[in-house]
């Protein structure tokens, strides 16, 4: 019997090994903290990913508002934004990569025992302002949306619904109170400021600039707060391009410009897109000096744009110009030449300031931009269906007019603009599955995984949770 | 000092009894049968010409002979001293003795749980290179599913799914070793997003190795596994030398395989490329084709202006077939074709895409050695695989190398190990999915019927030029979508490699007996490489990824065993012991970014850009067990059995991590209480529960972030999307399973029936969260699913004479599962997204796998349209079908008839759904002939309304009435068929099937003709066939069988693969 505890002893030794392994449950390959600059640097490039990227499993909004248009497969143009679940991508990417990593950020440099306070203070207004950023981009998307018990999984599984209203009211405050915590001659994020280079002075300006177009935004349903708003961050907005936020991609995949990664080979053999005949028309008649950055492959000497909604064989039509397609052409996150026409428009509203002049300058600033010498620019700006004094009465034709042409690499701000403004006059696609698209609907799993809230707030929506519904700054 | 007594008088009054055991059928010996003293442990084997010799005490009366497979027969000595004995085959094998949990031999007659024995020949008479496959139709409750590639793996999962997001994979034992059989398949490849299958690994495991194997289905057979025992285990057990023997056998089958047309895709003839006709231009005056010619280009190429197929246009709803009318097709810009520059009549393709499959061919060579001395057996075998798949490029060599061997250390110490060492090589493995890399995906989805596919092949053998029928323009200097599909597999090829060493060194002690101790350690481990790539001048970015993998199981287990009679009438026995196991995955996945700087060049330093850093993952798994057993028989008629085990595991947090697995079961022998002139001959009623369970996976109590690509030198990083639980509990199965056998009629008819009813509760599982949350996904238990089900295998011998015998074996097997609670009030949890609008769930209160997407709206079972005449559609995210059979069975015929014998197996699914993303889109893209023909009105149904075509979609109206609103069919935009006009519902079919599944007439030739060589004792002759004839299917153009991989994602495909039916020969040689 002495042998069976020779086989006994060893095993009942190694039978209590288990508790010894506790490193068993430690992930040796991913990291449990990460420094809050790389958290921050990585939302920057989500945010501007997600509005950059002409993919139709994310972002249809330039075939939307009918910069563009597809060669083959129409759906997205015709409003189909179900079969790829277009809301659930957009949702997902600005919810819980953007969002929760700006967050995370936060908490990360609020934990930080050994942060310098004024770099502290600076890094906390950078996440601030970049969520307010992407806070208004989500509910001028939706309406209302889950905002105060958003993020926080253990406290909140099924987040309930804020008003849309009230969560500008409080990103209005949130972002008034990042701006009075910018140091400006201090350190933020050092290099991983991927859109200012840590320039804290940069930030001021893009953050009054952000409250500026906040509170265009919201002027048609809440004029007192907008001008306030409009008025304390005026003097303090962008003063050139040069001050534009931008986001500079690189050459290199995966850190290329996303409209080249979606149009461009060594990226992609397909030819998905081509321009659409709505801005080629417009901008043929304009003869507008832009058309030679916008576009490209003049077809019978001109450039002809595809019929938004039909098929459109590539070659028959032009394309997307160089300048965009190129692997490290920056996205803008928000512009000089869109701060003119915010003041412009808030002149015609009658809150102070030439809105005529205003509006020149505003063009003037996205030829700039584009690269349109100053003659160019005169004679463009002297003709008749330019040089347009801008009224009270006119301002919204004549300045969305203008400012969809200017917005033509930033389909979402395009569409958003559009939707204010209710210009220019957009005809719906050929064949449209649907009227055209003035929100998204909320995504299939919140239905699925936070019915009783998201129930709720469609019951909310005049005319439902439908993309022809309207969110609450969308009067009419 | 009595024992020392007791074999004194022994050996005082011994004689020597000998004798030949044949098998009943052939007439041959019979070698390896039991020979043993009825009522002790004193015995000895047959030999390899079946003859025995024992030494037999004076106070012995009975002899037993057994051997699996055949009943056991029980002489009297009486004054013989030759014993001849012909075993007959027992059908239900009543006698024989069970290989159960942990490798413990039981009788069957002791069983109290279902446990069904498969033969070695039925797993290997139609020489399937991965024995699983084999499985199929032949154990009642157990799932096989082939997903239809080469090498590819099969699902097999017992009395339905159980853990909603964890592994329901049958556990693969073998010789008391647990072996992996895991995919590496990526969750892309497995949502049908690209990639390839790269096999399960029980493949790799030797057919021609397996001796028998036990099919332990309830938790209460498999309840001494513990946190492993949740989905049964399929015990295999090894041929094994025999002592004082030597047996030398040889294979050498070949095989060749040929698609069934039935399950590839039929393409209309009437029209050709283009998604539309005229339409753009009539509206536009611009753009489009050319109004004169609806359907082609009208551009200038060689000096003129001229019609041309639009290349770009990935569908057949262009311009009708006009043979007097030439254009020019893609081979006209091919300068290396004899059709450069010239316009060809414009005509159907003479080669479909079914002409891109050529003959598979299947070589196996094995051969085995066995044998064995006074103190020792051997066995040694080597099996090759030779096989080339059916599409272009394709190969896999398989080379098995089996070594065992036992020892005598001591009358009552035997030192045991084998060793197995598998080398797979994979050369062209189908590219699965919705991928370029998938032949499929053009020739399902989007083709252009005017495509002749030999004209494909040529174009590319002359110059290896990716020559597609798919240009992006005039110009011709690249594909838009589709490469040239031989490009694909000659160009783009993967190849891989993997070891697999698996094997036990154990030894057992029998120090009295009615006790023995077995120490084990048992190891199971695999190194595998995985090469993809991407070649220049194809639809995709070059690249080259790189896969590395080691995995290792090792388990070290202790077992003391005992059995007794306490009585004539009172058996006790019983077993305690320990196990420790140890899991570890180490792999590193790589890829270049960018392109490749030298084309051509495949290797990770040949990144064109900088490379993403490579993809770690790193998991242990720690669990340590011990349990105990013990069983009780009262006058071989009353069972009791009760085990208990218990399991700490490492990746549990270390409060929960320790928990308890228990089990009791009786079986009751009630024909023992009947006389001897029932009609029935044996009859058993089982009765057990049992409770078993899991563990979570490795890593998932702790958060992490997750590191990104780095931006110019700066790093990014990322909160997780999933959110770990420090608070994990085990997840558990509770079973209960009633079983009767009987048998009737001589033993001629008989069935083995169970009901079994478990419950999966406390489900460990990602669970999806709204992401407004910020996560994606959170760890949890929560969650119940119910399987309940019935299940019979049944055996008759309608005819048993001295030269035919036919025997059937039948199984029917039906489980109702059902999702009875999911986290919180949650409705649905959502296992996969696919394309096509369709995600796959489990749905609380439907069974698990449901089908959710956009449904028809249904008005008396009749689909209703609307006003546009299109079909409506409902609400988004309706469940609109499941994965789930409502039974399955298969028939198995044997005749034997003198030297030959027939077998057949015709394999039965009844039910459940699969949803195709080939119909969804190929309806649409017009290539079925659905999509084509004449309308109602005799015209065809592709010219505009106007003019008469158009068609009327079968259903009523939303008044009720029948439909006859026309709508328009010239244009891919405005079908009826497939996706672009219909629900999601449009790709769901009915998955039943009938299949013949394999049939083999074998000829033994006779005995006399060899007697003279005086080397070889038998020559079997096999004619074999497998996946014949699919006798019944609802699925148009496909097998519903195929799917994508092994896993919990079953029922959809996406250029699914053609059946390959398959016919060869086998020769078997024993010396």
């Amino acid at each position: 019997m002495k042998k069976i505890f020779l086989f006994i002893l060893p095993a009942i030794l190694l039978v209590s090994c288990v508790k010894s392994l506790d490193d068993y449950n430690i992930d040796q390959k991913n990291p449990g903290e990460v420094t809050a600059g790389s958290l921050f640097a990585n939302s920057s490039k989500v945010i501007s990913d997600v509005l950059t990227t002409p993919s139709v499993n994310t972002n249809v909004f330039r075939l939307w508002v009918q910069h563009w248009t597809t060669t083959t497969y129409t759906d997205e143009p015709r409003y189909d934004f179900v079969t790829r679940n277009i809301p659930q991508s957009f949702w997902t990417q600005l919810y819980r990569e953007a969002l929760m990593d700006l967050q995370s950020s936060r908490q990360t440099v609020e934990a930080d025992e050994f942060l310098d306070e004024t770099i502290k203070a600076n890094q906390i207004a950078l996440t601030e302002i970049m969520s307010v950023y992407a806070w208004t981009v989500v509910v001028n998307t939706w309406g209302d949306v889950p905002y105060t018990e958003a993020l926080q999984l253990d406290e909140h599984g099924q987040p309930s619904y804020d008003d849309a209203a009230t969560i500008y009211a409080d990103l209005f405050s949130r972002l008034d109170a990042a701006i009075e915590a910018i140091d400006p001659a201090a350190d933020g994020f050092g290099d991983s400021d991927l859109i200012y280079g840590d320039d804290m002075a940069a930030w001021l300006k893009f953050a009054h600039s952000l409250r500026l177009k906040m509170a265009i935004t919201v002027a048609d349903v809440d004029q007192s707060t907008a001008q306030a708003a409009f008025n304390a961050s005026q003097s303090q907005a962008f003063t050139s391009n040069a001050d534009n936020a931008t986001f500079e991609y690189q050459a290199a995949s995966p850190n290329n410009n996303p409209v080249s990664a979606n149009l461009v080979p060594p990226f992609t053999s397909r030819q998905d897109f081509v321009v659409a005949s709505t801005i080629t028309d417009r901008m043929n008649e304009l003869e507008d000096p832009r058309r030679d950055v916008y576009f490209v492959d003049k077809v019978g000497g001109e450039y002809v744009g595809g019929v938004p909604g039909l098929t459109s064989p590539y070659s028959d039509f032009s394309h997307a110009g160089d300048r965009i397609t190129d692997p490290t052409a920056e996205a803008l996150l928000l512009d000089y030449a869109e701060v003119q026409f915010i003041k412009a428009e808030a002149a015609a509203r009658g809150w102070g300031g030439d809105a005529t002049s205003l509006y020149r300058s505003a063009i003037t600033a996205s030829m700039d931009y584009w690269g349109v010498g100053s003659s160019a620019i005169s004679t463009y700006l002297a003709q008749p269906g330019v040089n347009i004094a801008v009224t009270p009465a006119n301002f919204r034709e004549v300045i969305g007019n203008q400012k969809w042409l200017a917005l033509y690499n930033r389909g979402y701000d395009a569409w958003v603009e559009w939707r204010r403004l209710d210009y220019p006059e957009l005809e719906p696609a050929q064949n449209a599955e649907g009227p055209m698209p003035l929100r998204l609907p909320y995504i299939t799993s919140e239905y699925t995984l936070n019915r009783a809230s998201v129930t709720e707030a469609a019951g909310r929506i005049e005319g439902g949770d439908e993309s022809g519904s309207r969110v609450f700054w969308d009067v009419n | 000092m009595a024992g020392v007594l007791l074999i004194g008088s022994a050996m005082a009054q011994d004689r020597r009894v000998s004798g030949k055991v044949v098998a009943q059928e052939d007439g041959l010996g019979l070698p390896g049968v039991t020979v043993q003293i009825t009522g002790t442990s004193e015995g000895t084997q047959t030999d390899a010409e079946g003859t025995y010799t024992l030494t037999v005490p004076a106070s012995a009366t009975t002899i037993d002979f057994s051997f699996i497979g055949y009943e056991r027969q029980t002489v009297t000595i009486g004054t013989q001293t030759t014993i001849n004995v012909t075993m007959v085959p027992d059908a239900q094998q009543l006698g024989e003795v069970v290989v159960t949990a942990l490798g413990i031999v039981r009788q069957r007659n002791e069983l109290t749980y279902a446990a069904q024995q498969v033969k070695a020949e039925d797993i290997t008479r139609t020489r399937d290179n991965n024995f699983v496959n084999a499985l199929s139709g032949k154990v009642a409750g157990l799932d096989i599913r082939q997903s239809g590639t080469m090498g590819g793996s099969t699902n097999v999962v017992m009395r339905g799914v159980k853990s909603m997001t964890g592994n329901n994979q049958a556990l693969f034992v073998v010789d008391g070793a647990p072996i992996s059989n895991a995919n590496t398949n990526s969750s892309n490849q497995m949502t049908g997003r690209g990639g390839y299958d790269y096999g399960n690994a029980a493949a790799d495991i030797n057919p021609d190795d397996i001796a028998s194997m036990t099919v332990l289905k309830g938790a209460a057979a498999t309840a001494l596994y513990g946190s492993r025992a949740a989905n049964g285990v399929i015990m295999i057990t090894t041929k094994k030398g025999r002592k004082n023997s030597m047996n030398v056998t040889v294979n050498t089958g070949l095989t060749v395989g040929n698609i069934d047309k039935s399950t590839f895709a039929e393409y209309q003839k009437e029209y050709g490329a283009g998604y539309v006709n005229d339409y753009t231009r009539q509206v536009t005056g611009r753009g489009g084709y050319s109004t004169e010619n609806g359907g082609f280009w009208n551009r200038s190429v060689f000096g003129e202006t001229s019609l041309i197929v639009p290349f770009t246009e990935d569908a057949s709803y262009g311009a009708p077939f006009d043979p007097n009318l030439s254009v020019y097709q893609w081979d006209a810009f091919d300068p290396s074709s004899p059709t450069y520059g010239q316009k060809t009549p414009w005509v159907a393709g003479r080669n479909d895409p079914s002409s891109f499959y050529q003959t598979g061919i299947n070589a196996t060579q094995s051969i085995t050695v066995d044998g064995g001395g006074e103190n020792a057996t051997f066995k040694a075998g080597y099996t090759r695989n030779d096989e080339k798949g059916v599409l272009p490029n394709s190969k896999i060599v398989k080379n098995i190398f089996n070594l065992g061997g036992s020892y005598d250390l001591r009358t009552n110490l035997t030192a045991s190990a084998s060793a197995n060492f598998t080398k797979v090589d994979g050369l062209g493995r189908y590219g699965t999915g919705y991928d370029g890399n998938n032949p499929n995906q053009q020739f399902r989805q989007w083709w252009q019927t005017n495509v002749d596919l030999k004209e494909q092949e040529a174009a590319y053998f002359r110059n290896e030029q990716n020559i597609t029928w798919n240009w992006s323009d005039e110009t011709a200097t690249s594909p838009i979508y589709s490469n040239n599909p031989y490009f694909s597999r000659y160009q783009n090829f993967q190849n891989d490699t993997r070891n697999r060493y698996f094997g036990n060194f154990a030894l057992s002690w029998k120090p009295l007996d009615w006790l023995d101790v077995l120490g084990r350690v048992t190891y199971d481990g695999s190194s595998e490489m995985q090469e993809e790539r991407w070649a220049e001048g194809g639809a995709d970015v070059p690249g080259y990824s790189l896969y590395n993998r080691t995995y290792s199981e090792t388990n070290y287990d202790l077992l003391v065993n005992f059995n007794k009679e306490l009585s004539e009438d009172v058996t006790i026995g019983g077993l305690i012991g320990s196990n420790i196991r140890r899991d570890r995955v180490n792999s590193v996945f790589a890829q270049t970014v960018g392109g490749l700087a030298f084309p051509g060049l495949y290797s990770l330093s040949n990144s064109f850009s900088p490379m993403d850093a490579p993809v770690e993952v790193y998991r242990r798994v720690g669990v340590d067990g011990i349990f105990a057993a013990a069983n009780v028989g009262y006058k071989d008629t009353y069972f009791l059995d009760a085990t208990i085990r218990r399991d700490q595991s490492t990746t549990l947090p270390p409060e929960n991590n320790t928990y308890w697995y228990p089990s009791i079961a009786g079986g009751f022998v009630f024909s023992n209480l009947l006389g001897d002139e029932s009609v029935l001959n044996y009859g058993k009623l089982r009765l057990n529960y049992a409770q078993v369970g899991s563990d979570a996976p490795a890593l998932s109590l702790y958060d992490t972030y997750i590191i990104n690509f780095p931006f110019d030198g700066i790093h990014q990083t990322s909160v997780g999307a999933n959110k770990q639980n420090p608070n994990l509990l085990p997840e558990r199965t509770r079973s209960v399973e009633a079983g009767l056998e009987v048998s009737f009629l001589d033993s001629r008819l008989g069935f083995d029936a169970s009901y079994y009813n478990t419950t999966s509760f406390d489900q460990i599982m990602g669970v999806s969260v709204s992401t407004a949350t910020g996560y994606g996904f959170r760890f949890v238990n929560a969650g119940t699913m119910e399987n309940k089900g019935f299940e019979i295998s049944a055996f008759g011998v309608p005819v048993r004479t001295e030269n035919f015998s036919w025997t059937i074996n039948a199984n029917f097997a039906r489980n109702r599962n059902k999702v009875v609670d999911l986290y919180e009030e949650n409705e649905n949890l959502q296992i996969a997204t696919m394309q096509g609008g369709l995600t796959l769930n489990a749905t609380k209160g439907q069974p698990f796998g449901t089908f959710r997407g956009v449904n028809y709206v249904y008005n008396d079972g009749q689909k209703v349209v609307g006003d546009d005449g299109y079909y409506l559609s409902s609400a988004p995210d309706q469940v609109i079908g499941d994965v789930n059979p409502d039974w399955t069975g298969g028939i198995q015929n044997a005749f034997t008839y003198k030297n030959f014998a027939l077998n057949f197996l015709i394999d039965i699914r009844h039910g459940g759904d699969v949803w195709s993303l080939d119909q969804y889109y190929g309806q649409a893209t017009g290539l079925y002939p659905e999509s084509a023909g004449l309308n109602d009105l005799g015209n065809p149904s592709r010219l505009p309304i106007e003019d008469g075509g158009g068609v009327i979609l079968p259903g009523v109206k939303e008044d009720g009435t029948p439909n006859d609103i026309r709508v328009e069919n010239y244009d891919s935009n405005v079908t009826p068929y497939g996706y672009a006009n219909n629900p999601t519902a449009v790709g769901l079919f009915d998955a039943s099937y009938v299949k013949l599944r394999e049939a083999a007439i074998t000829y033994t030739l006779p005995s006399e003709w060899l007697a003279k060589t005086n080397a070889i004792k038998s020559i079997d002759v096999s004619v074999v066939g497998r996946n014949l004839w699919i006798i019944h299917k609802n699925l148009p153009y496909a097998d519903p069988e195929a799917g994508l991989s092994s896993g919990n994602i079953q029922g959809y495909q996406s250029g699914a693969y053609p059946t390959v039916r398959s016919l060869g020969f086998n020769v078997r040689f024993r010396f």
